[in-house]
């Protein structure tokens, strides 16, 4: 490892948590998919770790790991272009500090699951929590009737199938038990 | 800097076969045991007299010594005792599994219990030993291969098996990535490429773009229930049904008859891609209730075969599908198409994989011999680090932690280039608690019931205070052998915390060690050469 790369990787690992991702990679905010691609491969060629599998543990071992893996963040992010976008507003936002690692809300995520466990309609909801309320009280035909009424709500809620299903299944042995 | 006379060698160990490569002027090549055998059955058989026979003249053990011969060992490495695997192996294995502490999966041979790993050192022992017997010196250091879609369980039992067989491991490297490294060295081509893996237990699909220097792995998708011993198994049924019809007695009751009707069966798969018939005859399979010798025959068309197999052939298509999407790409997008394993010599596959891209596949690559060869292509640039090219690979699984009311939060997408870290802060939620745990998944889903449990991680040693106070940072790291590592530190103070892993089917230190020297003791059988 030359002397200059080394001074370079050290300097670059100090300040590694005040830099954006456009930084890391050493490109501007406004680059192509292709520009981005072509930086990560240039970055790769400098920083991947494969370069240095020889090299004694020490700092600057470890400092070009931590790098690396930064670039590789930089890199997952800025390759998306929805999240570039989003990530983009928020480096050149007021809370930019807190910012410069993206991270997806994954309280959107569960947010987005718990409303396809209830409904993400208000009358898919209400149907469905009435359905439930049914199923509940064993009231099987009632409760798939329910369940059917939801369905036309958000035909493509999984949760709201395996409810109706479940239901029809009970409908059918509860029939065959009389 | 390398020292004169080191060298790495790259190793494919396989569910049903192995392959060792090394370096030789400037190009891989495979290095052929004594008899000029190229591939070895990963097939480890345990001999009277203490000693153990590995490769192809263990196979032919497998029936005559079935009680002691281990084979598909890699099918169960990394699982826990409870795992579906496990059970289906019980079912069909002659050779006894057991289980061990922590959920863990034992093989007793006689009076020893050996863990899986030791069993693949073995295997990897051999083919170390093969290079040593070609070279003439010692070997320490492999980069060994693994189905891209193996787990952090299995990658770091794999990574065990090395050590135990006295490998310094470099790099636990993907298969499919390995064969695309050896399609693309010296190549100077810019393409987009898919390597379809079918080996003899796992499929692996990954989707690369290679340039000059760079390769790089855009999506990887796979099965690790699927592969030529599943196509071996649809034979199997078919054999015992016909017999069963004709002659009323199930082969499959009799753990003997069972191997040898296993054994006929992957002849005649063999057979049937090659020859497009296959004529099955086993002498003396079994006997009937008065006693009299019985043959099993029979012959199996091409177009039988594809009918049987049909729906494990589009099985992969629908990996496939998984594997282009998360490239964002079309089978129209590709340029070219890598086969890889010794299922994909059959005329199905080759057909239906030229259907599904909608392109030949890439002829002159030999299926059972390129991926050790990338291994050892991988294994010499990390020897001297003046590697002209690099890859730049993922993780094939997503990486979560556990929740409430067993729900899981993903911390690493799959698909996401490997090294790659993610910090995730917690806070005590009691007074004066000395302990936070963590458990460890990887899995497509957000029930941590369907994914697979990696480890419950306790942490202690950091400051002790009111509930809510005390902020730990939680660090969940994938290193470049897509093997999970996971760190803590106290927020404020910045204090890493100690960790003990208190799930998990591994191996510890204490256990490595015993076991290497034991492997180190153990003397490999000469056998003989195949008929």
């Amino acid at each position: 490892m030359d002397e200059a790369f080394e001074i370079e990787a050290q300097a670059l690992a100090q300040i590694l948590d005040e830099l954006d991702y456009f930084q890391i990679l050493k490109i501007g905010q406004n680059v192509s998919p292709t520009e981005i691609k072509a930086a990560y491969y240039r970055e790769s060629r400098a920083y991947h770790p494969d370069r240095f599998s020889t090299l004694e543990p020490c700092e600057v071992k470890d400092n070009i790991g931590r790098i690396y893996k930064r670039i590789n963040e930089a890199y997952v992010c800025l390759r998306d272009d929805t999240k570039r976008a989003k990530y983009l507003a928020d480096v050149i936002g007021p809370e930019r500090q807190k910012k410069l690692r993206f991270v997806e809300a994954s309280e959107q995520e569960m947010k987005k699951e718990k409303e396809q466990e209830v409904g993400a309609t208000p009358q898919g909801r209400k149907f469905f929590m009435a359905g439930l309320s049914d199923m509940a009280a064993q009231r099987f035909a009632s409760a798939e009737r329910n369940f059917k009424m939801a369905l036309t709500y958000e035909p493509n809620n999984p949760n709201f199938k395996a409810k109706r299903d479940e239901a029809a299944k009970l409908v059918k042995s509860d029939m065959s038990i009389r | 800097m390398a020292e004169a006379g080191d060298i790495a060698i790259g190793i494919d160990l396989g569910t049903s076969y192995s392959c060792v490569s090394i370096i030789e002027s400037s190009q891989p090549a495979v290095i052929p045991n004594e008899w000029g055998e190229r591939t070895h059955a990963s097939v480890v058989s345990f001999l009277e007299d203490g000693t153990v026979l590995v490769g192809n003249s263990a196979k032919r053990n497998i029936i005559t010594n079935a009680d002691n011969t281990v084979y598909s060992a890699k099918r169960l490495i990394g699982r826990f005792y409870f795992s579906d695997e496990v059970k289906k192996a019980q079912a069909v294995m002659p050779y006894k599994i057991i289980e061990g502490e922590n959920n863990s999966v034992r093989i007793q041979i006689r009076e020893n219990v050996f863990s899986l790993p030791e069993i693949s050192a073995l295997v990897l022992k051999e083919m170390k030993a093969i290079v040593e017997n070609y070279l003439g010196h010692e070997v320490k250091k492999a980069v060994v291969t693994v189905p891209a879609y193996f787990n952090d369980n299995q990658r770091q039992a794999t990574k065990d098996a090395g050590r135990i067989a006295g490998l310094d491991v470099l790099r636990i490297l993907n298969e499919p990535t390995a064969a695309a490294l050896a399609y693309g060295f010296g190549r100077d081509i810019t393409q987009k490429i898919a390597v379809y893996d079918l080996g003899g237990g796992t499929f692996d699909i990954s989707v690369l773009e290679i340039g000059k220097d760079v390769f790089e792995v855009l999506s990887t998708a796979g099965d690790t229930y699927l592969g030529g011993d599943d196509f071996d198994d649809r034979i199997m049924t078919w054999l015992a049904e016909g017999f069963l019809k004709q002659h009323g007695i199930d082969l499959r009751l009799n753990k003997y008859c069972l191997q040898m009707l296993k054994e006929a069966s992957e002849r005649a798969k063999i057979d049937v891609g090659r020859d497009g018939q296959a004529k099955i005859h086993v002498e003396g399979i079994c006997q009937d209730p008065t006693g009299k010798v019985m043959d099993l025959d029979a012959t199996l068309s091409e177009a039988e075969f594809n009918k049987m197999v049909m729906d494990l052939v589009q099985r992969t298509f629908k990996v496939c599908d998984e594997a282009l999407q998360s490239a964002r790409m079309t089978a129209q997008d590709l340029d070219a198409i890598i086969l890889v394993g010794g299922p994909t010599r059959l005329p199905i596959i080759r057909t239906s994989v030229k259907h599904y891209f909608g392109k030949d596949v890439m002829a002159g690559i030999d299926p059972d011999e390129v991926v050790a060869m990338g291994a050892a292509i991988q294994a010499h640039s990390l020897l001297d680090a003046k590697s002209e090219h690099y890859l730049l690979d993922v993780t094939p699984l997503t990486l979560r932690v556990g929740t409430v009311g067993g729900y899981t939060d993903k911390i690493i997408d799959k698909n996401t280039p490997i090294p790659i870290e993610r910090s995730k802060a917690y806070t005590t939620n009691r007074d004066g608690q000395e302990k936070v745990k963590i458990r460890v998944y990887q899995g497509e889903s957000n029930k941590a019931s369907e994914c697979e449990l990696l480890g419950e991680f306790e942490f202690s040693g950091f400051r002790i205070g009111y509930r809510g106070e005390v902020r730990i940072e939680v660090t969940f790291e994938i290193d470049t052998n897509g093997i999970v590592n996971v760190t803590a530190a106290d927020v404020e103070t910045g204090q890493k915390t100690s960790c003990t892993i208190r799930l998990s089917s591994g191996l510890t230190e204490e256990m490595i060690k015993e076991a290497q020297a034991k492997n180190a003791n153990t003397q490999l059988a000469r056998g003989e050469a195949a008929a």
